[in-house]
């Protein structure tokens, strides 16, 4: 089987699993240089270990408020509200406009370097 | 909301997936599988994920794809269709692929869509990946201890050679649905953020269940789910039909195992196999109703026609066939963007067999297995407003 890479047999438990065809995503390359896709994908990658740490913020701040004391354990099993996963929620997709807007202006709108004529902005 | 285990707390109940609310908390008393690990217990029938941290990366992920989907996309799109404009050509003008790609491929707008979609599947799936094979002693051995628990049961079958068109890495999940021994963990989570939390419970899959049709003499005893993966549907339909023998079936070993480890958990009573749904060792007449939920887009033709027939066989006549997925026959996306996301999809996020499925007359092959086809058949799927029904002549 072309590019198969096997994670089956070994000599610990019995795993249930066959070959399989590997994609070649990880060799993906759309903007050019191999080096911005991977910053893209750590740009990303510390997005959500960012918003991680806030939202473990966020929930000791919610136990603190309601309990006066908190503990690491308090902190880990906490299960929000509906009204703070709400919060929660718009918080985070804030947070992820906040900062990815950026990428997403009007495509149509885009204005290259070379084509700035002060009067008419085109 | 509060946590709870969930093996201890539920009565017995098996509810009509009509009620929805009851059967989001239907669990069984019987249901005590040797070892559990839920570090964080579970809400409803979704176990938590093992860690608050990880946690909060996939809800990271699942707002990540809203806007992926959204503002991005649609920033893509008017980008798109602005540089074809440029050119002097009709962005709805049903352009080859290649010339959209010669076009457009190269704009940054355009690429960093792209690769901000990719990028955040690649996270999704790796961070799963490496959390349960941090972890695989502990959760190998509550899948070993749970094989031979009930309510179901579980077959295995490490001499099933599976079709080369299954072993791909669909979604670029790592090692697809047969390499890796926690395909069914990863595939549960992944696709639940995929579905930005809407399925947490299953309401998809209830939902499906609900649309499947009732031959018309109203007797349901068998019923088989090909391509059940995580078994979420094979789960709903037992709730559906209680009183049915419900059965699901998948290429994939781990898919199963974990599918009979999660039922048994909450407690409904499926059959899972590791079986081909073209080769199923079922007798002939067996089954009532046999369905499956967006298992064809990822079968190649041959495979879905061989599929078709298998399916003839194994239904009784007078039995309902209901596959559901997207339409096909219908004509393909035109316009640019659509265009370029169908062929992207299936490039870039593991659906090799996406544009031939799309391309399959879909009716057709099944008329050719022998249903009795009805184009115009109850809408399963959300934003559907029709699904493709099939009948054994009796």
């Amino acid at each position: 089987m072309a590019d198969a890479k096997s994670a089956g047999a070994n000599s610990g438990p019995k795993t249930y699993t066959t070959d399989f065809i590997k994609a070649d995503t990880d060799r993906a390359v759309f903007l050019g240089n191999a080096l911005l896709d991977d910053m893209m994908t750590a740009l990303i990658a510390l997005g959500s270990e960012t918003w991680a740490v806030r939202r473990r913020a966020k929930i000791t701040e919610m136990l603190f408020e309601k309990n006066g004391k908190i503990s690491r354990e308090m902190v880990e099993q906490y299960m929000p509200t509906p009204e703070e996963e709400r919060q929660l929620t718009t918080e985070r997709d804030d947070f992820i406009r906040n900062i990815y807007g950026h990428f997403a202006r009007n495509g149509e709108d885009v204005v290259a370097l070379n084509s700035l004529d002060p009067k008419s902005k085109k | 909301m509060t946590m709870f285990n969930r093996r201890t707390l539920f009565a017995s109940t098996v509810a009509a997936v009509g009620a929805a609310t009851e059967a989001l908390t239907a669990r069984s008393a019987q249901a005590a599988l040797p070892k559990d690990v839920e570090p964080r217990g579970s809400t409803g029938r979704l176990e938590r994920l093992p860690r608050l941290d990880l946690e909060s990366v996939h809800d990271f992920i699942t707002g990540f794809r809203k806007f992926a989907n959204g503002d991005m996309s649609r920033s893509a799109n008017a980008r798109m269709t602005a540089i074809i404009k440029a050119e002097g050509l009709d962005p709805d003008a049903d352009l080859p692929i290649q010339k959209i790609l010669e076009l457009t491929g190269k704009d940054p707008v355009i690429a960093n869509s792209a690769r901000t979609w990719l990028s955040a599947q690649q996270i999704n799936w790796r961070t799963l990946h490496n959390e349960f094979h941090a972890n695989s002693d502990l959760y190998m051995a509550e899948m070993e201890a749970a094989d031979k628990a009930g309510p179901g049961t579980l077959e295995l079958n490490p001499d099933l050679k599976p079709p080369a068109y299954t072993t791909h890495e669909i979604h670029i999940q790592p090692g697809g649905y047969v390499g890796d021994p926690f395909a069914g963990h990863i595939y549960l989570y992944g696709t639940n953020n995929f579905y930005t939390g809407r399925n947490n419970q299953d309401e998809l899959h209830i939902e499906y269940a609900s649309a499947v049709p009732v031959p018309k003499t109203g007797k349901v005893t068998r019923v088989l789910e090909q391509g059940t993966s995580c078994g979420q549907l094979a789960v709903a339909l037992k709730q559906r039909f209680p009183n049915a023998e419900v059965w699901g079936i998948d290429v994939g070993g781990p898919m199963v195992r974990f599918a009979h480890m999660r039922a048994a958990d909450i407690g409904v009573e499926v059959h899972f196999a590791q079986r081909l749904a073209e080769d199923s060792k079922f007798p002939d007449n067996h089954f009532d109703i046999v369905t499956n939920n967006i298992m064809f887009h990822e079968v190649s033709q041959d495979g879905a026609r061989a599929i078709l027939k298998e399916s003839m066989r194994v239904l009784r006549p007078g039995g309902v066939y209901f596959p559901m997925d997207f339409y096909t026959g219908g004509p393909p996306p035109k316009a640019a963007y659509g265009k370029f996301r169908s062929w992207w999809d299936s490039r870039w996020n593991g659906e090799p067999w996406r544009l031939d499925y799309a391309a399959l007359d879909f009716a057709g092959a099944m008329r050719d297995a022998g249903f009795d086809v009805n184009e115009n058949g109850p809408p399963a799927r959300p934003g559907t407003k029709r699904n493709i029904l099939g009948t054994k002549p009796a």
